[in-house]
């Protein structure tokens, strides 16, 4: 049966049982009191609910705050212990909120540039620790075939798509621009340059570390979650050995093969767009890029095959490991290894590229 | 004496940078062959001081001095290699200590038949029940016959029926193997039935509150006197854990 409230002259008398049904009922009795001192007679009240103790305390602090007062009286123990935790609820000291001074900025930067230092040279001590294991153990053949198979084989027609279009696209734009001075003939020199040094090493180790790097960390950081990286560990074998070298050793032969797939890929893509935008004969064309390419050209990319499959594989790596926690992080490793491995790739790319114009014959400053 | 910790503490770092102590000081003494469980609230440091002993963390302080041999960890969630059918997970330790061959498969076959998987065998762990699954992993902790077992709440997640019947398979193949056991469970039933010694954990930092070698008898009836008194006695020392209010009430 609903409880009864009578309320007038500063003075309330709540009788009965009240629920979450009666919230509205309690808070409009309450709130229509304008009476600077009210008291509030709960002796003849059987029982509230959370719900209507929690609201009948916010309208109570409500009024204190605006400097008017609300006054419980009578209350049965068990209403007495429900205001009790709302009271020890109040009574939790509310934590500062970070001061938004010059200092705390500089604290704040400097806290995220030891943290970034913190992480690099983990990832730097987690490349040695791998690199060690990989010269010292032995190779799990059938798994590291496995991984060949899903980073290698599985990507070529992704990446056979992505350079063949990427080729089209900068044959048909060098193409139109140097059609505008007469200067079409140059255009498969240019494209296979562009092509061979940059961007099919650069395409396709992005596609790697889309593919493979965050499935390394997802699958390193599922078996973090599920205490199976503890078992292996428990048992006495080598992590690196065990979990990482397989990755390497897999990324190590077919980086270099998905970028010699990628090269001809991307000058096919130009002789398209040299065909189709410029009608170029294919014959003109492989002659030009023939005249163009020297074999170093094409070896180059392999060579920076090997230092992009060791940056997917162990960022990959080592993002899986740092996983703490739930499956949630375990998202979030997936995405930090894409991140970072693709910033590695560019800035060692950019690095490469420096070296590289002082090594290829024929082309010093 | 087959262990020994002096003095034996760890720290994280919160959020915040700031350090908390979660454990210690620990002083613990373990017999060879002694089954110790060791009791307390959740977050109490039971899965950290077990995680130390097995060199999975390091202690802050302290020093912890192990008798020789082999041990072999079964984790809550059995953590079993779903890439690997229930012969191979058993067999895999076996492997890691240098082992090969038929050797290895008779071993396994043998722990297979004392679990009653050996029929289970060619399964994969997703293709078995919970109770199962742990059972595996307990063959798979115990396969190495190592001189110590280390198990954090093992049967944590199985229902009450097939927690007791692998409660009792334990101990017998503890028993058997003359296996120096650390057992980490909030369960004070299971605790009461298992250990020879139980160890209650207080709050964090975790420490020693009770250190108590039981006196019931094997095989033990859960529905004795002798036990109920003990249960009971450890639930009150459990229950002021929790809650120091209701020590001075009781």
């Amino acid at each position: 049966m609903r409880g009864e409230i009578v309320h007038g002259d500063g003075n309330i008398k709540i009788s009965g049982r009240f629920t979450v049904k009666d919230l509205d009922y309690v808070s409009s009795a309450l709130e229509s009191e304008s009476s600077e001192r009210v008291t509030v007679d709960l002796s003849d009240c059987k029982s509230i609910d959370t719900c209507i103790a929690a609201r009948m305390w916010s309208i109570a602090e409500d009024r204190i705050a605006k400097g008017a007062s609300l006054d419980f009286q009578g209350m049965t123990p068990d209403i007495e212990a429900l205001f009790k935790r709302f009271s020890a609820l109040d009574d939790k000291p509310v934590p500062p909120a970070p001061p938004h001074t010059i200092r705390y900025n500089f604290e704040d930067i400097g806290d995220k540039v030891q943290a970034t230092w913190e992480s690099l040279s983990g990832l730097i001590s987690f490349t040695g620790q791998s690199f060690k294991a990989l010269f010292s153990g032995k190779v799990r053949g059938s798994i590291t075939a496995y991984y060949m198979e899903q980073s290698g084989v599985m990507a070529v027609p992704i990446v056979v798509t992505l350079n063949w279009l990427m080729g089209v696209v900068l044959g048909y734009q060098a193409g139109y621009q140097m059609s505008q001075f007469g200067g079409e003939l140059f255009m498969p020199a240019l494209l296979a340059y562009s092509i061979c040094w940059e961007i099919a090493p650069m395409m396709t180790a992005v596609l790697v570390a889309g593919r493979s790097g965050s499935a390394f960390a997802a699958e390193i950081g599922t078996m973090k979650v599920r205490q199976e990286i503890d078992a292996l560990e428990v048992m006495g074998f080598n992590l690196y050995g065990y979990i990482v070298t397989p990755k390497m050793i897999a990324l190590f032969v077919v980086m270099p093969l998905l970028i010699t797939v990628a090269n001809f890929a991307g000058m096919a893509g130009g002789l398209a767009a040299g065909g189709i935008f410029l009608k170029m004969p294919a014959v003109v064309y492989i002659a030009e890029v023939r005249k163009a390419l020297i074999p170093f050209d094409l070896y180059w990319g392999l060579i920076k095959g090997l230092f992009y499959s060791t940056i997917i594989s162990v960022t990959g790596s080592y993002m899986g490991m740092k996983v703490r926690g739930g499956p949630a992080s375990v998202g979030k490793a997936t995405t930090s290894a894409v991140v970072v491995s693709i910033f590695l790739v560019i800035l060692v790319d950019a690095l490469m590229s420096l070296i590289f114009i002082h090594l290829r014959p024929g082309l010093s400053l | 004496m087959f262990l020994e910790l002096s003095d034996v503490q760890k720290s994280y770092l919160d959020s915040s940078g700031s350090k908390f102590q979660v454990l210690g000081p620990i002083d613990l003494k373990v017999e060879t062959g002694e089954f110790i469980c060791l009791l307390g609230p959740t977050g109490c440091g039971k899965t950290t001081l077990l995680r130390i002993l097995s060199g999975l963390e390091k202690s802050d302080r302290g020093e912890i001095g192990r008798g020789a041999g082999r041990f072999g960890y079964v984790f809550q969630q059995g953590a079993l290699f779903p890439w690997m059918n229930v012969e191979s997970n058993v067999m895999f330790p076996l492997k890691a200590i240098g082992m090969h061959g038929s050797e290895c498969r008779v071993k396994a076959e043998r722990i297979l038949k004392m679990v009653g998987l050996y029929e289970f065998r060619k399964s994969f762990p997703h293709e078995l029940s919970g109770g199962m699954q742990q059972r595996t992993a307990l063959a798979r902790g115990l396969v190495t016959e190592p001189e110590l077992l280390l198990l954090d709440e093992p049967f944590a997640s199985l229902d009450a029926r097939t927690g007791i019947n692998l409660q009792e398979m334990l101990r017998n193949l503890c028993g058997r193997l003359s296996t120096t056991v650390i057992f980490v469970t909030h369960n004070i039933e299971e605790a009461v039935y298992l250990a020879d010694r139980i160890i209650v954990m207080g709050h964090r930092p975790g420490r020693i509150v009770r250190n108590e070698s039981l006196d019931l008898k094997w095989p033990r009836d859960r529905l004795s006197n002798e036990f109920t008194e003990v249960l009971l006695s450890f639930r009150r020392t459990f229950e002021e854990l929790v809650d120091p209010s209701t020590s001075s009430s009781s």
